[in-house]
This record gives structure tokens, sequence and C-alpha cells, in this order.
């Protein structure tokens, strides 16, 4: 049960939006996380997969067999939709039992199968309901009986949780990932929410004008992103532009940093990257080294747990993030906190 | 294209239709428009010359005009208050007023002759208070009084086209302009009505090219009496041994009037939908 | 605002209104308001021989138009709201406008032009009035459909239906014309309204024995005014029938999907 992208590229007739090259594969039981802002080709991706659309080149491969010339009806996957699609004029349980219908099972077995796989997601006293009477969340939790209940290859969701409240967001992320767990069904989730990507992702894909630039675990994405695209996408990050003064140092745009240079050379453009949390809070030093920075706050933000300031300094602004609560006025950028990313 | 349905399931759907279309209103119509230029473009200069023509151009020109700038008037105004009904009260005041939509041209003739004909209702009661009733009895069957009789079923139309722009429009733009320091009609003037304008001048055309084309309430009102190209062109067809050449130029002009007005009314009108 | 409002609301009913009241009226000239009270008008139009047949003519015409609505302009609407794209989808747009384009007058003139030919000598049948008002009413039935196919997000719960295994004859039994069923009504409602309104077409393509109800109600304006009213107030009440009964099942249908059965 894995699903394949081999080499796809589809672009929209009479545009040049799409996606291009694209190879990736999702395992048994697997979660792959697709993200990326609107447009970058992600809805594309599924699409392709769901066969809404047919690639121009490349092969997609369900259990690596081939299905281009496969309508979608043939393709046994399951999908749960933006807006769920549930059909407003059945019950729940024919809406969950109606793959059963097309597939010639009876009534009274379609309608336990249903009820049961209804009872899964939590919904099995509302069977009789219709759509209309649940709430977004509600509707969610059918949206996924029905697109399991057929036992499909593969679990196709298209930003799932973006219809949701923001609290409810999260309860469902874990109830996808328990469903989708228990089900032990490769899945494509397609997202533009990067935290939810991160959260419930096996592993995520970012896609960028209609490429695919990354994919690896979440930790993967957060800690070694490729270039500053995905490090800007995937959290809050510093970026300065600079270049290699020497073997272990960098001169950027608000000043000289020490770290690991190791595969550049002198003189090469590079983008200094840090994630604010690497950043560190220090007393004053009176000696300018590279590294230590000070100046003053320019934004503070209170988040609970961490403070998240932005700090001026001469040639820019250092984003940190501390527990800290007392005044800031100098910082450390320790060499291992910085990556150096190529200039795109 | 579509995985919707495989493109012959589409092609074959759409078979009857075109058929249908096709012998019954192209094969018609270009019938018409290849008849007027048959004899080289003579019955032309026939209908040029003929001064029935002329008249009847503009008495159509005036009714498609002013039927529905008043339509419009009336129209808006309708819209606006329905806009601020409550939506219960708005779904059923708007199928009062749709009503007209589907009533046959002859109902509204003979309901005006009741109310402003010659011994009509409202006519009798302005002669209570010295108005000579043959004078106001006649305005029902000049092209004015026409073009009231046609706001009869011309204002539903305005009123379906003005109101999903009035309702779309967020109001709490006006309340800023009043913020600002805009006066009332000032902030409808300056924030509300260059927003709506492309649905007015959609409203506009599409009544405008109504009017214009229909013929079955002023047949009704007042026989083929009132000069307006339609009722000129109803009675050159209508008689025997007619100038069938010169009927087809007349109605040349008339579906190039309406289609320019459409067509004009589409262009702004599809900018109203792409926003 | 609302004075313009309410004064077009007295506009709408004041014709109405003096039709139904000079429809009971036992005599009306040169008075304000008739005189007497009678049901005799009705009476007299009903037993009028050609006001029967012009009336089952209109019927009969208004069930086939109605019936072949249906059966042609579902699948064109489908076909277009599925399949058509840009250009074709522009030709569809013009064929919704040609009824306000080209006056029901000309495509009269045409029919005439065209159908009392030797090669199609069908002027005067019922089957050619019908094709007229096939014609006139289609492009408003495409219309509502697409709009409302599109209303729906149609495409979204077929998509949906072939997901789960369903072949297009399935999404079309089972999702798209149950979700589609009040609009459906509500559009042949209208157009039976439409239809049996319809008189500048049929007053000039009907023969003398499929003549429809409004081509014979005009002769009645000629005679008396009670006769004439009852005659008229026949097919207003036909008419706002027809419409009202559409726009509340379009209503009921909105609302129906939100509620349980």
């Amino acid at each position: 049960m894995t699903l394949r992208y081999d080499a796809v590229s589809y672009t929209y007739p009479g545009t040049s939006i799409g996606v291009f090259d694209v190879s990736l594969e999702i395992g048994r039981g697997e979660l792959l996380a697709i993200i990326g802002a609107s447009g970058s080709g992600k809805s594309t991706l599924l699409k392709l997969l769901a066969g809404f659309v047919k690639p121009a080149n490349g092969r997609i491969l369900i259990d690596g067999k081939d299905v281009g010339e496969l309508l979608p009806e043939k393709r046994k996957l399951g999908v749960v939709f933006q807006n769920y699609a549930l059909f407003p004029h059945m019950r729940l349980w024919e809406n969950v039992g109606y793959a059963l219908k097309v597939r010639g099972i009876g009534k009274a077995e379609r309608r336990a199968l249903a009820v049961e796989m209804l009872a899964r997601v939590g919904m099995g006293a509302r069977a009789d309901d219709l759509p209309g009477m649940l709430s977004g969340g509600q509707q969610q939790r059918v949206a996924l009986a029905r697109a399991l209940v057929f036992e499909p290859r593969g679990l196709l969701l298209d930003e799932p949780l973006s219809a949701l409240d923001a609290g409810l967001r999260v309860e469902m992320r874990d109830e996808i990932l328990r469903v989708q767990r228990s089900a032990g069904i490769a899945t494509l989730l397609v997202t533009h929410d990067q935290e939810e990507a991160l959260s419930i992702g096996d592993k995520v894909a970012v896609m960028h004008e209609g490429r695919l630039v990354q994919i690896g675990t979440p930790r993967d994405l957060y800690e070694t992103p490729v270039n500053a695209y995905v490090a800007a996408f995937v959290g809050q990050s510093n970026l300065w532009p600079g270049k290699v003064t020497g073997t272990g140092r960098i001169d950027t745009e608000i000043g000289a940093l020490a770290c690991d240079t190791k595969g550049k050379s002198n003189g090469e453009a590079v983008i200094a990257f840090v994630r604010p949390e690497r950043v560190q809070p220090t007393s004053p030093s009176a000696v300018a080294e590279p590294g230590h920075f000070s100046g003053t706050i320019e934004a503070d933000r209170y988040l609970g747990p961490i403070r998240r300031i932005d700090l001026a300094v001469p040639g820019g602004r250092i984003r940190l993030e501390t527990h800290l609560r007392g005044p800031v006025t100098s910082v450390e950028i320790p060499p291992d906190a910085i990556r150096l990313l190529p200039v795109s | 294209m579509s995985v919707r349905a495989s493109t012959p399931i589409l092609a074959a759907f759409s078979v009857p239709g075109v058929i249908v279309l096709a012998l019954f209103f192209i094969v018609p119509v270009c019938s018409v428009l290849v008849g007027a230029l048959s004899d080289g473009g003579s019955a032309f200069s026939r209908l040029i010359a003929d001064p029935v023509f002329w008249n009847g151009l503009k008495g159509t020109i005036v009714l498609g005009t002013v039927a529905p700038l008043f339509s419009l008037f009336i129209g808006f105004s309708v819209a606006l208050t329905l806009a601020r009904l409550a939506p219960g009260l708005r779904t059923a005041a708007l199928i009062a007023i749709s009503l007209p939509l589907t009533f046959s041209g002859l109902i509204v003739a003979y309901g005006f002759i009741l109310l402003l004909g010659r011994s009509g209702f409202v006519t009798l009661l302005l002669a209570t208070i010295g108005l000579d009733p043959a004078v106001t009895g006649a305005f029902i069957f000049s092209p004015l009084g026409l073009g009231l009789a046609y706001s009869y079923y011309l204002v539903p139309r305005v009123v379906l086209i003005v109101l999903p722009a009035i309702t779309n429009f967020d109001r709490n733009q006006l309340v800023a302009a009043r913020s600002l320091g805009a006066g009332g009609l000032r902030a409808l003037i300056d924030v509300m009505l260059p927003q709506i304008m492309p649905s007015l001048v959609a409203a506009f055309c599409l009544t405008s090219a109504v009017a214009v084309g229909a013929y079955g309430t002023a047949l009704a009102l007042v026989g083929t009496q009132v000069n307006i190209l339609p009722l000129v062109l109803y009675s050159k067809i209508s008689e025997t041994g007619t100038d069938l050449p010169a009927a087809s130029a007349a109605s040349l002009v008339l579906v190039a009037i309406c289609a320019a007005v459409v067509a004009i009314g589409e262009a702004v009108g599809s900018r109203r939908t792409r926003r | 605002m609302q004075v313009i409002a309410i004064a077009y609301l007295v506009f709408l009913a004041a014709p109405v209104l003096l039709l139904l009241l000079g429809s009971f009226g036992e005599t009306w000239s040169n008075t304000l308001l008739p005189a007497g009270f009678t049901g005799r008008w009705y009476e007299e139009v009903a037993s009028d021989p050609s006001f029967r047949r012009a009336f089952f003519t209109s019927l009969q015409i208004v069930g086939v138009t109605c019936v072949l609505n249906m059966l042609i302009g579902f699948p064109l609407a489908y076909a277009i709201q599925a399949g058509a794209r840009g250009g074709v989808r522009f030709a569809a747009r013009l064929v919704t406008l040609m009824p306000v384009a080209v006056p029901e007058l000309v495509l009269a003139f045409g029919f005439i032009l065209v159908f009392s030919s030797d090669a199609l000598p069908w002027l005067g049948s019922f089957w050619l009035l019908a094709a007229g008002h096939l014609v006139l009413t289609l492009p408003y039935t495409v219309t509502a459909l697409v709009a409302d196919m599109e209303q729906l997000r149609l495409d979204e719960y077929e998509h949906a239906a072939a997901t789960l295994g369903a072949s297009f004859a399935a999404r079309l039994s089972d999702v798209t014309l149950p979700l589609l069923r009040t609009s459906l009504i509500s559009s042949m409602l209208t157009v039976a309204a439409l239809s049996i309104g319809e008189f500048q077409l049929s007053n000039l393509v009907a023969g003398f024995l499929s003549r429809t109800y409004p081509v014979v109600l005009l002769q009645a304006f000629y005679g008396a005014t009670g006769f004439a009213c009852a005659a008229t107030v026949v097919l207003l009440i036909l008419a706002a029938l027809a419409s009202i009964t559409s726009s509340t099942t379009a209503q009921i249908g909105a609302f129906e999907q939100k509620k349980p059965q």
C-alpha cells in the first residue's frame, strides 16, 4: 500500500502554474504532509493522485502500478475534501455507506458497516441525522469515516482542518492521527499550516512554485532547512545575507560571526540562518567579539512560556526567544547555532 | 477534460439542445437577416424613405431610454429598502415583486386600461378634482404612458439585478464614510454608488433591450396606433401582401439596437461578476 | 426611499386589484368602481368555446414545453457547467442572452419565413408552437440550472462520489439529480409561468385551431369589461400560481437540506 509520484509534471491549461518534476513516495501507514503557500502546487499534487487531473509527464503509482489512465472511481483512494462534500440529501450512514452501495453491498450489511465506522469516529449515535445538522468538527469526523469505510489503498486529506475554529483544529488533528494510525494507511495531507504539518506528519514535503523544495522529517525541516525559503516558511528564523571571509568566519549585515564554514569557499556569498531560540541573552561584554551583539529592544512579545524579542543592532535586527523576564541588551549567537544556506 | 463526465457523454448531452436552438432559433433569425440583404440593399433604401419607420425609431429610442431610467430609479429605491429588511421578509417581498416577470404583457395592458384608461380608476379620480379625463386618460396611450406600463415588469428586473450588489455591499463602509464626516447622501454617492455602478448599468441595458423589443403590451393597449418600431414591424408582418424585405430590414435594425444594448450590458456586467 | 417602495407596492397591486374587482362586477362603465356582484363573467368565459379550446391548448403547450425543457435543458446545462471552457462557455453565454437580444417579434417573423416554405410547412401546427415556446424558455432553464449547479458546488459532490467508486451513471442518479431536484422543479414551474403567458410569438405563429389562451384573450379586450377582466384574471391566476409555487419550492429546497426529516 504505497503511493508514489515519479517525476510528475502538470501545467494548468493556459497558465504557467502547476507542478514540475515532482518525485516522492508515501509508505504503508505513513503520513506525509505537504505544505506550501497558496498556488505552490500542493493541492495539484492531491488532484493528480485522486485522478481529477492527469499528469502531462511522469507516472503516478499506487502499490507499484501506474494509475495514470485510471478514472478517480477506479483508484480506491479515500479523499476528505476541504469542505467535506458530505451529500446533504443522504443521512450520515448513507453517506458513509455510499462507497459500499456502489460496490453492490446490500442495505442491511451496508448500514451495519457504516454505523460501525461512524462509531469509530465517535459519531455512532448520529447515524440517522442529515449532514446539515452537524457542526464542522462532526462533519469532519463523518467525512473521515466515509473516506475509510471501503478500505481504500490510500487516504488523501485536502486542507481538512482549515474550516475549523483554532481550538477544535488541535483536537481534530489528534483525532485524524489516531484514526489514520489505527487504519495503518498511507496518507497524504495537504495543508498551508506548517504547525499542523510538523505536528502530525511522519514526513513533511515543502512545495514552492510548483517544485518540491525539501522532504524530510519535521525535525530535518526545522533544524536543517535546505534553503532560506524553507527556513522562513517553517517556524521563526533569522536570515542574514553575508559572505565567507575565512575559515570559520563570515561577515554579515549585522557583523562578523564565527561558525562552521565547511564546504564553503572563501568569498562565497551565503545566508546565515539562526533559529530565535538559539540566540542567547548575555551580560554586556566590553570586547567586540564575533557572535556577540548589543542593541535596543525594538519589539517584545509576551507569549506565555517565552518572550519573542526583536533586538535592533547596528546593521540589522536579531530575533530571539527567551524565558528571561528582565531587560535584554546583549546576546550571543553560538557558532553551532548557525547554519549557512545557499543564496538562491 | 472534465473528470465529471467524459467528453463524448458531454457532447451527446448537448446535441439535442444545440439542434433545437439551431433549427428554431438560428435558422429563423438568420433567414430574417438574410432577407433584409436579399435584394441588394434596396429594402433599406425603401425603409429609409419611409417616414413611418423614422417615427417608429424615434418613439422606440424615447421608450427605450425613458422606461429603463424610470425603472432604474424606482428599482434602486425598492432594492435599497429591501436590503434593510429581515431576510425572511425580504424573500417574501422578492417573490411578490418578481411576479410580474412571468405575467403576460396582456395582463399588464388591461390592468393599466382599468387604472389609467379613458374611464380608468385614477383618471376618474382625477376628474373629481377637475382634471379633464380626455387629457389624463390619453396619457397611458402615449409613448411615456407606455413607458410607465412597461416599468411594471421592468422594475422587478432592476431589483433582481441590483439587490445582490446592494446586499453584498459592506454597509460598514457607509458608517466609515460618515465617521469621516460625509453626510448620509454624500456617503451614498461617494462610496456606494461607484461600487454598484456596474449592476446599475447592466440593469439599464437589460431593461432597455426588453423595452425596445416588446410589442405585446403596446398592441393590447393601443393597437398599432403608437409609433414604436416593434409595432411598425408588427403591422408590416401581419398585413398581407406586405414588403417582406423591408420588414426584414426593420427587423435587422431592431435586432441591432437590442444586441448592441445587451452587448454593452454584458461587457459592463461581466466586470461586475468577475470582481 | 421607503416611500417610493411603498408607492411601488401600491402600483404593483393596483392593476391586479382592479382586474379582480372588475371580474366580479355586474356593470362597469364610466364609474370609479364596478356596480353589483356577479360570478357570471367567469361562467361566460368557461362556456365560451374558443376560450375553452385555447385554455386546453395552452395547458398542452405548457406541459410539452416543460417536459422538453427538462429533457433537453438539463443535459445541455450539465454539459455547459461540467465541460464547457473558454470559447464554448462564451458561446453558451451568448445563447442565454439571445432571447433579449433578439425580440420575440423578430423570431416570430423568422418562423413565418422559414416554416411557411414548402420544405418545412409547419406554420400553424401545435408542434411548431411548442418548439417556439421551447426556444424561448430553454435559455432561462439553462441559465437557472447552471447557476444552481455552481452554487451547489456540484463538482465537489461529484468528485467526492467518484472517489468513493461511483461511476458517471451512479453519480448522476445518486448525487446530481437528487441535489438538483428542487432546482429542476422550480425552474420547470417558472417555465410553465412564462409559457402560459407567452403572447408575442404565439400571436403570429399559432394556427387558428392552435391559438393559445393569451392570443384569444386579446379579442376579449374589445368586448364587455367584466368578461375581459374575468378572462384576464384566469390567466393571471395561472401564471401567479406557477410563479409562486416555483419560488416557494426553491425556498423550501434551500431550507430542507438544513433540517432533519
